[in-house]
């Protein structure tokens, strides 16, 4: 599993400008060391979902979103993942470490864990690719928490659901911050349909978050370079 | 009526409740503990089934039950425990009643936001619901993070008489998820007064075997296990235990075998698995376990063991002498002090040494603040050095780790004041072979003294192992007989006592020329009676040689072959050093060369002052690197670069005014508070804009991270600041950016406030209600120089 370097260029807000030679060789440091730091950890699990008016329930769970932009995402659905990932402590030790000791190598390797922690939930959704197969579905795109009106309050519940705290090591702030910082937790949809959402345009969309760098006129998040 | 356990022999637990509760209905995310008040009856019955299969031990169901897991739940902590507590009680027969203790669910500081203290006060209201509520003993289990466990345990022990065990979990590479290894576990825990300590869940019984032996190796206190029924297999999205009873129970006859007393079941274990557990001790009995006694200290993830090599004790964190190092604690500096910190590690340094001993400073906090920082960025374990009874108390008890106590003495009233801090932390601790009287010139007095230590210290209850004798080396210019003394004294004392020992090698050329040789000449007699850990300078290229050395005389480098590896890098770094760039210090600047800065600058204070190259030099490449920023010819990584560079040519400026006992640079000295607002833990952009800021000659006041209002305010009005830049990530902490811009109105403090941050734009800023938005870490600048110039 390894992540490019134009995905941690696009973190770090890069426009074409010319990267100068100790730049470049900060950014294949990192890259390596991101890969040797982690593999990253991830759990997920499968539910039945019940649409009653206006709202959605993971079956075999107390998990119930009221959120519309989720309920869209996954109107199509009859089933959906739950899936929890991160990079784990060492890496955002060594983050922390290089923040007080050499800023650019901090601020590189944090773009680095970001375009890794993607890395690893594409990894987990090759395996959830193969289990929806299987069953004969498709998977719809990931959405986390913080999307669109899908608030970030739903955190604590869903590591609580996938026990990830044990499993992954992976928890929620007070504030619904998820820690370790390089994590993600996401839905993604089961339905028998080919899904128009599996690329990502409708997530940058939908990111509150209008003055994003990566935010781009008819293009998104992950395809602006 | 109080019941006593016996740990001499074996002891049976129970097996998993939240596999069980799961067939009886609980929905994932649901509460388990909340069972206790809904179907109190299925709690019970389930205790009574374990009961029936042979457990001794009934543990309660009140793992989750703490402050933050049950936040927004609609229980009260009080109840849940209470109700956990006698539903238990009413079932127990001659059975005893644990008290359930889990992990909070939360992440230490520095990395998480939860603080030791906090973790503490969690932890204490559990421990005092729980027993009076009548359990009969603490578990503490499936803990992660050591340094949570010390904080339960602490809890426990000082709000209790109640017994203790606990339990870390471990993945399958051997260590906890936050990184703690069986040894250093043990070393930890067991001098922290619990009475059986092991490891459960995670892991089936098969690949618990390797790390239970680990533990038994060194365990001087009994150990426990429960193990899963298996490692947790996920099928069509259930998850799946498959280690049968009698699979289990062959592998706990096993463990029993080898030494383990207590057992149990974790996830997917049922009464089946009891039953055939208790079956399989039936004819077993408790064995006498060979223990190795080692002298070790640890910090969260590494554990050094003396007496296996030299081991070196780096010095150099001590103001004594150090001017620079002086005026950093002052000044709370504390870079400079964790860069200390960082190059002893990577010259070989095994143990830090902290002594943040000053006159002028709150040696209290300043150490606890130093001991933090550097245990949040070093792994090494360190050796906490200061004269101060409360200092060293306080940072015993704040230490992640088994941390080195510097020191205690032959004197009285000294052993009276340290010992019981060493038993209660579970410390190790250097003692010094001197007295009422003195230090007595003759080795064989200087035995009695360290014989005398170990004795006191026995009554204490402190270990033998523990004890870290320091024969104490005088001075040649001024004791000259005596240094051989000392050397004689080392090697009695490790004949008679058999205890590790170390000493402060530099001592012994104070007042002559040539102090180097003199120091390693001295080393070298005393690694060959039988020095364990010297203290010493690890920049000392010579004196590290001289160990280096040694190691292979002494066969600690097997083949020599360290010694080798060694010698080829030493010449590359002599021809790496021969190269220089012609570039002069604004193109460094430009092009972002850190390694190239220091000796430019140097270079330059031959013909400039230090305030012509901040104006010539400095300010105009740092606008010339703002502006690029600005127009995007270069990107962020560059402009920090850039910004370290000049930073370093700062450092170099700052050095040569301390040097020349000049005031520092004259320029603008306006501060600004920087701070990520409370709950936020991002802080890598508020870093950018401190170094930024800095350059540009502003004193910057960082708060840190998850900064609550109170301290923005207090110290807002402390330092009679005028600026203040707050940041925050997420939109759920841009919301305390707004709580804090109110809380300084409210004080009428005659404030401006710049925020920034990945989530702001211009209209939620002033949504917020702040007074600029620094869209990035050079506007802010920019915003700062404009309000600066308009107040003057």
């Amino acid at each position: 599993m390894k992540t490019s370097r134009e995905e941690v260029l696009r973190y770090l807000g890069y426009n074409n400008q010319i990267i100068d030679n100790s730049t470049a060789e900060i950014i294949d440091e990192c890259l390596l060391e991101i890969q040797q730091l982690t593999q990253g950890k991830y759990t997920y699990k499968l539910f039945e979902l019940a649409k009653t008016e206006g709202k959605m329930a993971l079956l075999q769970t107390n998990l119930v979103f009221s959120s519309v932009d989720i309920q869209a995402h996954l109107a199509k659905s009859t089933k959906c993942v739950l899936l929890a990932a991160t990079l784990g402590m060492t890496v955002e030790k060594r983050i922390y470490y290089y923040s007080k000791l050499n800023l650019t190598k901090a601020v590189i390797l944090d773009a680095c864990a970001s375009a890794f922690i993607e890395a690893v939930c594409d990894e987990a959704e090759k395996e959830i690719q193969i289990i929806a197969q299987e069953q004969g579905y498709y998977l719809t795109s990931r959405y986390s928490p913080g999307y669109g009106d899908f608030p970030l309050e739903v955190q604590p519940q869903i590591i609580k659901v996938l026990d990830a705290y044990q499993k992954i090591g992976l928890s929620a702030t007070e504030n619904y911050l998820l820690l370790p910082r390089k994590s993600v937790t996401a839905l993604i949809g089961l339905q028998k349909e080919p899904s128009i959402n599996k690329n990502v345009l409708d997530k940058c969309q939908a990111c509150p978050n209008l003055d994003c760098p990566y935010r781009k006129e008819g293009k998104d998040c992950a395809e602006n370079n | 009526m109080p019941k006593t356990i016996d740990f001499t022999q074996f002891i049976v637990f129970d097996g998993g409740m939240g596999t069980l509760l799961q067939t009886q209905g609980l929905s994932a995310g649901e509460l388990p503990e909340s069972y206790n008040l809904l179907h109190p009856e299925i709690i019970e019955n389930i205790h009574r089934e374990y009961i029936e299969a042979g457990a001794q031990i009934i543990t309660t169901n009140t793992f989750g039950a703490n402050r933050y897991k049950l936040q927004g739940s609609g229980y009260k902590l009080e109840e849940i425990i209470k109700s956990g507590v006698e539903i238990a009680k009413r079932v127990a027969q001659e059975q005893w009643v644990a008290l359930d203790i889990g992990p909070l669910g939360q992440l230490m500081e520095p990395l998480g936001n939860l603080s030791f203290q906090a973790a503490y006060e969690a932890f204490q209201e559990q421990v005092l619901l729980g027993q009076e509520a009548g359990a009969d003993l603490i578990l503490i289990e499936t803990m992660s993070d050591v340094y949570e466990l010390k904080a339960a345990i602490l809890a426990a022990k000082e709000n209790s008489n109640l017994p203790i065990i606990c339990t870390m979990t471990f993945q399958e590479d051997g260590r906890t998820l936050t990184g703690t290894d069986p040894l250093t576990m043990v070393n930890i825990i067991q001098g922290l007064g619990v009475n059986a300590l092991g490891i459960n869940c995670s892991l089936g019984p098969k690949e618990i075997l390797p790390l239970a032996k680990e533990i038994l190796t060194y365990s001087q206190i009994p150990v426990i296990v429960q193990p899963n029924a298996g490692l947790p297999k996920e099928i069509k999205g259930q998850t799946i235990f498959d280690v049968d009873p009698v699979e289990f129970a062959k592998y706990i006859k096993e463990m029993a075998q080898l030494g383990v007393t207590i057992f149990g079941g974790c996830c997917g274990t049922t009464p089946q698995h009891i039953r055939a557990l208790t079956e399989a001790l039936k004819d077993l009995k408790p064995v006498v376990r060979q223990i190795k006694k080692i002298t070790a200290v640890s910090s969260a993830t590494k554990t050094v063991v003396l007496g296996t090599g030299v081991t070196i004790i780096g010095e150099r964190i001590n103001p004594t002498g150090k001017k620079r190092l002086r005026e950093a604690l002052k000044n709370n500096d504390l870079e400079y002090i964790l860069l200390e910190g960082v190059e002893q590690r990577k010259r070989g340094a095994q143990i830090l040494d902290v002594n943040v001993g000053l006159p002028e400073i709150d040696e209290e906090q300043v150490m606890l603040k130093v001991m933090t920082e550097l245990q949040s960025i070093i792994n090494l374990p360190l050796q906490i050095d200061s004269v101060r009874k409360d200092v060293l108390e306080t940072a015993a008890r704040f230490y992640n780790g088994k941390p080195l106590i510097n020191s205690v003495n032959g004197k009285e009233e000294v052993m009276a004041e340290i010992f019981p801090i060493v038993k209660k932390y579970g410390c190790a601790v250097i003692a010094l072979t001197l007295d009422e009287e003195g230090i007595p010139p003759k080795a064989e007095d200087r035995l009695k003294i360290a014989q005398k230590i170990v004795k006191r210290a026995e009554e204490y209850g402190i270990k033998k192992e523990d004890i870290i004798i320091d024969c104490l080396v005088l001075t040649a210019s001024a004791q000259q007989m005596e240094v051989q003394e000392t050397i004689k004294a080392l090697s009695i004392v490790k004949k008679e006592l058999g205890v590790k020992t170390t000493l402060g090698v530099s001592n012994v050329s104070f007042g002559l020329p040539n102090r180097g040789l003199l120091n390693r000449t001295f080393l070298t007699l005393a690694l060959g009676a039988g020095l364990d850990a010297p203290i010493l300078n690890p920049l000392d290229k010579e004196i590290m040689d001289t160990i280096k050395a040694y190691n292979v005389l002494w066969a600690y480098d097997l083949n020599g072959a360290e010694f080798i590896e060694n010698s080829k890098t030493d010449e590359k770094i002599i021809t790496s050093n021969s190269q220089s760039s012609d570039l002069d210090l604004a193109e460094i600047i430009l092009e972002g060369i850190k390694g190239e800065a220091e000796a430019k600058t140097k270079a330059l204070l031959e013909e400039l002052t230090p305030l012509e190259i901040v104006d010539t030099i400095l300010i105009p490449s740092l606008d010339q690197v703002g502006s690029r920023y600005e127009k995007g010819e270069i990107f962020l990584p560059q402009l920090i670069q850039s910004a370290e560079t000049v930073k370093k040519a700062f450092t170099v400026l700052k050095e040569h005014l301390l040097e020349k006992k000049e005031s520092n640079l004259p320029l603008q000295r306006e501060k600004i508070i920087l701070a990520t607002v409370r709950g936020d833990i991002h802080d890598i952009g508020k870093n950018i804009v401190k170094i930024l800021l800095e350059n540009y000659g502003y004193e910057v006041i960082d708060l840190g991270k998850d900064v609550p209002e109170e301290v923005i305010v207090e110290r807002a009005k402390a330092d009679n600041v005028q600026l203040i830049g707050l940041s925050a990530l997420m939109t759920t902490t841009v919301r305390n950016m707004e709580t804090t811009i109110q809380a300084l109105a409210k004080e009428k403090l005659p404030v401006k406030v710049i925020v920034g941050g990945a989530v702001l734009n211009p209209e939620y800023a002033q949504m917020v209600g702040a007074d600029f938005y620094a869209p990035d870490a050079q506007e802010a600048v920019k915003i700062a120089q404009n309000f600066f110039r308009d107040r003057s």
